[in-house]
């Protein structure tokens, strides 16, 4: 009998140091050689095409490691499935926490994903950096989060540009949009309404769709029988292409204004494909990053490194935009983690990400600069106006402050 | 200034709604004809039908034209189907009906996953088979796709009803499935009857898919699954052993979707899925059999 | 004599799976008892359901949706009107098996299958539902505690005390879920020994014949619904105490699939098969991430263990369970 308890002892000792050991140092997640890091992505359910964003940043953490690292350490990158469920975030993201021991949660993607995080994450003053999502809330409520901190150029400001852009060169427009019942696209209606100001008045209809919904073509209808002639497509990519493909079956050919979300290639492609070259011809969008399908960074030094980096490291598609996107989050974090300290805390991390300057990152459109001050939470607040023209998207107008 | 009614409006979206359901009618024919063959509801039918717009476009991709891969997909899948019952369904054939339903669920995850390891989870597009050009009549668009995927799926209400009606083969399917230990007295290989039944329904289901893919003008490992919801929804409303009612169904479905979300301030398109399954709820508990359905005489 | 071993066993039984239960969290990492939590919320919710679908046959697909309305009473009650979480839970049963029960009089009228998709369209249509309503629900943003009432959170700074004795918010989770997972089964097992019990089974074997011999088969069936509802509510009161957070996407028409999936595996009629049924669900895809990381495998062998047991074993775990202890338990319960 005595033996029995004696190796139930030894067991429940060998139990503890284990958990004693993984919980041990002083700042979970970094060792005198690595660090760790870990986020939430959706690699199955409906925002499946969105993957690549992890795995951009996996290999761009590769080619850091593979030359030396950050302070010597290297960057172990853990990002889990979530399929864009925020109950399956909140458990992965319990998991990176509480098992994996991670520094920091890392470009986790999705806005209601990371909305249901956030209160944990602050409560248990874990870094959640970078946050792959545009909801305007990760800068503006930093008072009271702030272990958070978002990443590209919000909703509301996108919006913002292009209900200014049309105030000023369409002021007698006729305005539909069709938009995301969540935040996300809630977000962009909002920064539209604020952008026209006065004007706002050329909105003519709003329609709304579920992310559970199969077709937008009723909406799409109604917003043509409201005689709109500028139409707003504030949607995921499926949505976007549809809103193409509808008006296209309606004979309907408005003016489109299509969120950076789903303005890139492929799925302008598609509808184009599914519709006709003058459905998409003079779509207007907002753009940071640099676009691998285009021409005009063919002898780009950072499109190159880039394309080294994806071939070596594995990344997947190149042509694949979101890559480009997980890249420079990654190229950001370890600049932010660089000025962290040769012994970065999680305080010292929030420190550094929130008081940063990244001039020339190789993956962003040249002139935007990552910024960061104890007042502006936003990293990325410059864009340009794009247009698609046979095809491709081209830049005009200046950069200006996304804000 | 009182506004007149809209009638090209309520026309418009009348049709519009007639061009959703039409998505729908062919996966929710597939529905019916496996549950009329082997009284099983097939919860996989929707990956399955995703599973042959994979096949297909991987097939246009490697270099066919558009009607060899349409008509190769749907010979793969009538093998698929059969196969799938041959090795699946058959050894629970005679097991108690929420065993087969939990096979089917089982069956949902393993082409859900297959589908994602197979291909990457980028978004797609499959070629048209049906033009999607514009034709205006007194005001109300739509074009020779929407037409077309109603055309189909009455059509294949016709192949169905003449094989089931005039055709050994179909006399044979309708026995295996009502009765068959007497079926197989009189000589009817019952499993083989099972098995096509499933092959035909896989078949089916992946002209559903192939034809929903453009109607929904993209695809990718996730699109069948609202289409399943729909299908589901129009299959009971019309009656799950009648293929009538199960394009009828879908039609009718999906212009009360989209008139009661358009018209009916307070529901609007959040609320307009639950009020529709609602009043198919009302539907089957004044007529549990659907419409078109034949109600079940229960012997003691 | 056996009877008095027949006894005898059972009560040892019944203190062997309390003591295991009190013993785990000290085996297993303090992130292992949050796992373990959750597992004992699916298995509160399947014992519901196996209740439901195992003794009256009544096919449910919307369980999800139940443990939806569970998961929202309480929510509400924590952050609009500032109860103590885990006070919620006996009303967020309440209002749940309220609303079984309610689901439970239509359901009369529909058979089988038909029966499976209407619930299966209810636990479609809820999450609408939830966001149309954002007064109450939060839309769809959902009601986060840690925003809104951070003071109800039981264990918010970590540890929690009680009766003096102090633990981590993990292993506080882990007992609450699992002891009022026993008093849960329990509870089904003595309601399933009594008249009820036979009434149920009667239902499940035939309904005509049931009807034959008196049973009334609407007040049954309705009661069933209600029970197995009010189970799903506390199961979903829990599965948000636990995360602390609830939007209308956190009870998907997936979770009603997967507690269906877990009952037949775990075993229908059979309420220790429950325990495995839970665990199933809970621990088959992460143990099938483990086994590879391309996308789409742990769906895949999900998809194929469950094809396999219900090839291989109909009865699922418990079936397995009593089959084997069947020599023993004929043994100790039938008179010489």
């Amino acid at each position: 009998m005595k033996r029995v308890y004696l190796g139930i002892a030894a067991l429940g000792a060998l139990v503890l140091a284990t958990v004693a050991s993984g919980a041990g140092t002083a700042t979970p997640g970094v060792t005198s050689t690595q660090v760790v890091i870990g986020g939430t992505i959706p690699l199955s359910g409906p925002a499946a095409a969105y993957a690549s964003v992890g795995r951009g940043a996996q290999a761009y953490f590769k080619y850091v490691n593979a030359h030396g690292g950050v302070n010597k350490r290297k960057i172990k990158y853990i990002y889990k499935d979530d399929a864009y469920d925020p109950a399956q975030t909140t458990d992965k993201t319990r998991e990176l926490v509480q098992q994996d021991h991670v520094f920091a949660i890392f470009n986790s993607l999705g806005t209601e994903t990371n909305l249901a995080t956030r209160p944990y994450l602050n409560a248990v003053k874990v870094p959640q950096l970078f946050v792959a999502s545009g909801a305007t809330t990760w800068g503006k409520d930093y008072k009271k989060y702030r272990w958070t901190i978002g990443y590209q150029p919000n909703y509301r400001a996108e919006g913002t540009i292009y209900g200014r852009y049309v105030a000023k060169t369409n002021p007698k427009a006729k305005i539909g949009v069709l938009y995301q019942n969540d935040d996300y696209g809630k977000d962009l209606l909002k920064g539209l309404t604020n952008g026209l100001g006065s004007k706002a008045k050329l909105i003519v209809s709003k329609q709304s769709y579920e992310v559970t919904d199969d077709q937008v073509s009723s909406q799409i209808a109604k917003l043509k029988a409201k005689k709109a002639k500028t139409l707003m497509v504030f949607a995921t990519p499926k949505f976007a292409i549809q809103s193409y493909v509808y008006a296209h079956k309606l004979g309907w050919r408005p003016k489109v204004f299509v969120n950076a979300v789903s303005s890139a290639a492929n799925v302008m492609g598609i509808a184009t494909l599914g519709t006709s070259k003058k459905q998409t011809e003079g779509s207007i969008s907002i753009v940071f990053l640099k676009d691998p399908t285009d021409a005009h960074w063919k002898r780009d030094p950072g499109m190159k490194l880039y394309r080294s980096i994806m071939k070596r490291y594995k990344g997947g598609n190149p042509n694949d935009v979101y890559n480009v996107y997980g890249m420079s989050a990654a190229h950001t974090f370890v600049a932010a983690l660089k000025k962290a300290g040769k012994s970065p805390t999680r305080d010292s991390i929030m420190r550094a990400a929130t008081h940063l300057t990244v001039k020339n990152d190789p993956f962003l459109l040249p002139g935007i600069t990552v910024q960061t001050t104890s007042s502006d939470h936003f990293p990325i607040d410059q864009a340009r106006l794009e247009r698609y023209h046979n095809g491709h998207w081209v830049v005009f107008g200046g950069l200006f402050r996304v804000r | 200034m009182p506004l007149a009614f809209d009638w090209t409006q309520l026309a418009q979206q009348t049709v519009i709604g007639l061009s959703s359901g039409g998505t729908w009618a062919l996966l929710a024919l597939a529905l019916v004809l496996i549950y009329r063959s082997t009284g099983v509801v097939n919860f996989a039918q929707g990956e399955m039908a995703m599973f042959s717009t994979f096949i297909a476009w991987s097939l246009v991709d490697h270099g066919l034209s558009y009607w060899t891969a349409f008509a190769l997909t749907i010979a793969i899948s009538f093998g698929g189907g059969f196969a799938v019952e041959r090795v699946v369904i058959r050894p629970v054939e005679r097991a108690p009906v929420l065993t087969v339903v939990i096979v089917t669920i089982g069956l949902f995850f393993v082409f859900n996953g297959a589908a994602r390891w197979h291909w990457s989870t980028e978004t797609r597009t499959l070629p048209n088979a049906f033009s999607t050009r514009p034709i205006h009549v007194a005001g109300v668009a739509f074009s020779i796709q929407d037409l077309g995927n109603i055309a189909v799926s009455l059509g294949m209400v016709l192949l169905l009803w003449l094989l089931f009606r005039f055709t050994k083969l179909g006399l044979a399917l309708r026995a295996a499935a009502v009765n068959p230990g007497e079926s197989r007295l009189v000589g009817i290989r019952v499993s083989w009857m099972l098995a096509i039944g499933w092959g035909l329904a896989a078949a089916m289901g992946g002209v559903a898919g192939m034809l929903a893919a453009p109607a929904l003008a993209s695809f990718d490992q996730t699109f069948m699954q609202p289409v399943l919801l729909y299908a589901f929804a129009g299959a009971v409303l019309g009656g799950l052993d009648s293929p009538l009612g199960a394009v009828v169904g879908s039609l009718l479905l999906g212009v009360f979707i989209n008139l009661i979300g358009n018209y009916v301030g307070w529901v609007g398109n959040v609320l307009k899925l639950p009020v529709a399954l609602a009043v198919i709820l009302g539907v089957l508990l004044v007529r549990p059999e659907g419409i078109f359905g034949r109600p079940r005489v229960r012997k003691v | 004599m056996r009877r008095v071993l027949g006894i005898g066993a059972g009560a040892l039984v019944a203190v062997g799976a309390v003591a295991l239960v009190a013993f785990i969290p000290r085996l297993v990492s303090d992130f292992h008892s949050f796992d373990l939590a959750l597992v004992g919320v699916y298995f509160i919710a399947i014992v519901g359901l196996n209740l439901l679908t195992g003794y009256t046959g009544q096919i449910s697909l919307g369980h999800g949706a139940l443990m939806a309305i569970g998961g929202y009473t309480t929510a509400i009650l924590v952050t609009h009107e500032h109860w103590r979480d885990v006070w919620t839970i006996p009303l967020a049963g309440l209002v749940a098996g309220v609303v079984g029960f309610v689901i439970g009089l239509p359901a009369l009228r529909l058979s089988g299958l038909y029966l499976a998709l209407a619930t299966f369209g209810f636990a479609v249509a809820l999450p609408s539902l939830l966001k149309k309503f954002s007064g109450l629900t939060g839309g769809t943003d959902g009601l986060s505690f840690f925003e809104k009432a951070p003071g109800q959170v039981t264990g918010i700074s970590g540890t929690v005390t009680i009766f003096g004795h102090s633990m981590t918010q993990n292993h506080f989770f882990y007992y609450l879920t699992w002891a009022i997972g026993l008093v849960g089964f329990a509870l089904v097992w003595l309601i399933l020994r009594g008249r009820f019990g036979r009434a149920f089974r009667a239902i499940r074997d035939s309904e005509i014949a049931a009807v034959s011999t008196g049973v009334n088969l609407a007040r049954n069936k309705t009661l069933a619904f209600a029970i197995s509802g009010v189970y799903a509510g506390v199961a979903g009161s829990l599965f948000v105490i636990l995360r602390e957070i609830v939007t209308p996407l956190s009870f998907s028409f997936l979770l009603s699939i997967t507690l269906l999936v877990g009952a037949v595996v775990g075993g229908l009629g059979s309420l220790p098969g429950m325990v495995l049924g839970a665990l199933f669900i809970k621990y088959l895809p992460t143990v099938s991430t483990h086994l590879s990381t391309r996308p789409g495998a742990p769906d895949f062998v999900f998809g194929v263990a469950i094809i396999l047991i219900m090839i291989l074993l109909p009865t699922g775990a418990g079936g397995l369970i009593g089959r084997a202890l069947k020599p023993l338990t004929t043994w100790l319960y039938t008179r010489p």
